[in-house]
């Protein structure tokens, strides 16, 4: 643990060479940030869209001059709060995300004029259904089969009246060349994200898995955003490796997000001998692997092809999942993998065999960690993330001596 | 001559092995958990070392293992139990392929490769169905030893049917079983089912044989039975289970100062 503050310690050095305000210091207030920028943004006549989900596609936002801002919850306080409403055996973050709209605890929510949701799983599903009773609400159907015929059809007619509605919500007209130069924007945004995660394919990153994750904004499309991961970008590449990094074990980390402050299971990893080199998982590259075409005639339809093929586990039949896995073990030379599921996320859960099975074929140990928000179980969490690490590094020294 | 030790912090016991030079147990020493854990693993280290006349500066390294690993203050380092059971097991098995572990407070299935390294491995979820716990629970319910629930179950003719998965949860089934005037000797074997069963879905059908079956549950008279019937193979008991995690760790503990020299 003393050798991971010091690579703290050590990266936020080197990002704060030439700068006031060190990138890692930027995320760190992003909340208050992205809160600052959305309260200016409201005042000079923007209108703050929630999303739930890395299916919507915040260019259509973007294009109408409103700010998208995601509100996943990932507080375990707001858990219980949801239990007034919703069952014991719900996954977390669905829990979370409806108890700030119950305790009208999260700002962003209470200064939303809109939110588009999705019917990505069941339990978000029901749960919108809820909160479509107090708050305004448009809901893409999202289609599961996404290489059936039909299917692309379909999610372009989604995208279609997701755009009508948000012109009629907001009194606009969302333009091709508007649309085009939102997807810029995002693409922008996704660029210098994906080429931050791609440090982790060093021997020896300059960043941690938790100083990456920390590279994010609730709010896309910030100018301030992007020009601090810019720098950020610039000054990792030119830092100097950090061998304390290149003795830990280097991890896949797959599964469900880790929204804001739930970041629990990634600091486990870490503070017991892991490096989580590679987050394939809509907080990390999941949603941020390809660019969307920018000059397509129609940007609609190619926002929609896009999005269509994010490889989340409520698809089916997923293979986009396991070949972006397939691609990515060796791409960033991990050591294991670790998949992450929250309680009762059954499309993640019912997937980890398909995942498991993979790992094996890749010859990659594997461990799957089930949890929820709560810490609870954080001792025995570490201890198989431990057996996990120990395991690895003998049979890599069996393997040696052979 | 130089020594080593493991030390296996567990749930409901501390116990610890000392091997000589050679490899050979000297002594095995156990005792109950309590609230003060420092000074009573302390004391049992101490005890063991002077009826040995051993002293600690001629014990070449130190490892512990079990929940409580980081609170052993002799310890050079720390391994998990999922390592030091591995290695304990296949000291005293040499053939072993599966290795089943119930504890005090969890359970652990361990698959390992022909040359002994574990390749995977999973442990029971945040509850303590399929563990000792849970058969200490109803035994006291029971008003007997854990040790008397395997020859109460054994007289049983017709097993109860526990389905409760939360050790709560199931203690308030037997009461209502008690209560519709079910005997308890079928209480008994009924809930040792329950707990093999829990144990043998950790394995998801993925067991090589030989299984070896460790840990202090084994010593449960039936469970192993039991538990070979669940897995559907032939499961062996592990010599002195409870001493198993120790023992890897005290072999563990020599092979790593050896191949220091």
């Amino acid at each position: 643990m003393s050798d991971c503050c010091a690579v703290s310690k050590g990266a936020e050095q080197s990002l704060a060479c030439g700068a006031d305000q060190t990138p890692l210091d930027w995320f760190e207030h992003m909340i208050d940030n992205c809160l600052e920028y959305a309260q200016d943004a409201q005042a000079s006549g923007h209108p703050i869209v929630g999303i739930m989900c890395e299916f919507t596609p915040r260019e259509l936002i973007l294009a109408a001059g409103a700010l998208p801002v995601c509100l996943c919850g990932g507080s375990a306080a707001m858990v219980e709060p949801a239990e007034r409403d919703l069952p014991t055996n719900l996954c977390p973050l669905i829990k979370s995300t409806y108890g700030y709209h119950v305790k009208r605890e999260n700002p962003f929510l209470e200064m939303a004029s809109l939110i588009v949701a999705e019917t990505t799983c069941d339990g978000k599903k029901k749960m919108f259904e809820l909160m479509a009773q107090t708050r305004p609400m448009h809901v893409l159907a999202l289609p599961q089969k996404q290489d059936d015929a039909g299917a692309a059809e379909a999610w372009y007619g989604e995208m279609r009246r997701l755009k009508e509605a948000l012109e009629t919500c907001f009194h606009v007209e969302i333009t091709p060349c508007a649309l085009r130069e939102a997807i810029g924007v995002m693409n922008r945004e996704r660029r210098l994200r994906r080429d931050l995660a791609g440090l982790m394919r060093q021997e020896n990153p300059p960043l941690t898995g938790r100083q990456l994750l920390q590279f994010k904004s609730t709010i896309s499309g910030i100018p301030a955003d992007l020009a601090m991961y810019k720098q950020a970008l610039d000054e990792l590449r030119k830092s100097t490796a950090r061998d304390c990094l290149s003795s830990r074990v280097r991890v896949l980390l797959t599964g469900v997000p880790l929204p804001h402050e739930a970041e629990r299971v990634l600091e486990l990893i870490e503070d017991n001998g892991g490096l989580v080199v590679c987050q394939e998982n809509c907080t990390g590259l999941k949603p941020i692997l390809d660019d969307v075409p920018e000059d397509a005639p129609d940007p609609l339809r190619t926002l929609a092809d896009y999005y269509a093929h994010l490889p989340c586990s409520v698809m089916m039949q997923n293979e986009r999942r396991l070949q972006a896995l397939r691609k990515l073990a060796p791409e960033y030379r991990v050591d294991c993998i670790i998949e992450l599921v929250w309680h009762a996320c059954l499309t993640y859960d019912v997937e980890s065999t398909r995942v498991r099975r993979l790992a094996k074929e890749l010859n990659l140990p594997y461990l799957r960690l089930q949890t929820d928000y709560s810490p609870a179980d954080s001792a025995r969490l570490a201890a198989r993330i431990q057996a996990l690490f120990e395991m690895t590094r003998d049979n890599a020294q069996a393997g040696h001596t052979q | 001559m130089r020594y080593f030790a493991g030390v296996d912090a567990g749930s409901r016991a501390v116990k610890i092995v000392l091997l000589d030079a050679d490899g050979v147990v000297v002594e095995r020493g156990a005792a109950d958990q309590g609230a003060a854990q420092v000074p009573m693993i302390d004391a049992l280290y101490a005890r063991m070392l002077t009826e040995h006349n051993i002293s600690p500066q001629s014990l070449g390294g130190v490892i512990a293992t079990g929940y409580a690993r980081n609170l052993v203050t002799m310890a050079d380092t720390v391994r998990t139990e999922i390592t030091c059971h591995a290695r304990g097991v296949r000291h005293v098995v040499t053939e072993a392929r599966s290795i089943i572990e119930v504890g005090g407070q969890d359970s652990k299935f361990l698959r390992l490769s022909p040359r002994g390294g574990v390749t995977d491995f999973s442990m029971n979820d945040r509850c303590a169905a399929g563990s000792g716990r849970f058969l200490e629970t109803v035994a006291q319910r029971l008003q007997c030893s854990i040790d008397e629930l395997g020859a109460l179950s054994a007289a049983s003719m017709s097993p109860a049917e526990i389905t409760s998965t939360c050790v709560v949860f199931a203690e308030t089934e037997i009461i209502g079983l008690l209560a519709a005037g079910c005997l308890p000797a079928d209480i008994a074997a009924g809930v040792q089912g329950a707990v093999a069963r829990r144990v043998a879905g950790l394995t998801m059908g993925r067991v090589d044989e030989p299984v070896v079956f460790t840990g202090g549950v084994a010593l449960v008279p039936g469970m192993a039975s039991l538990l070979a019937r669940e897995i559907g193979c032939p499961v062996l008991v592990a010599p002195d289970p409870q001493f198993t995690g120790a023992l890897g760790a005290a072999l563990l503990a020599r092979s790593g100062a050896n191949s220091e020299l």
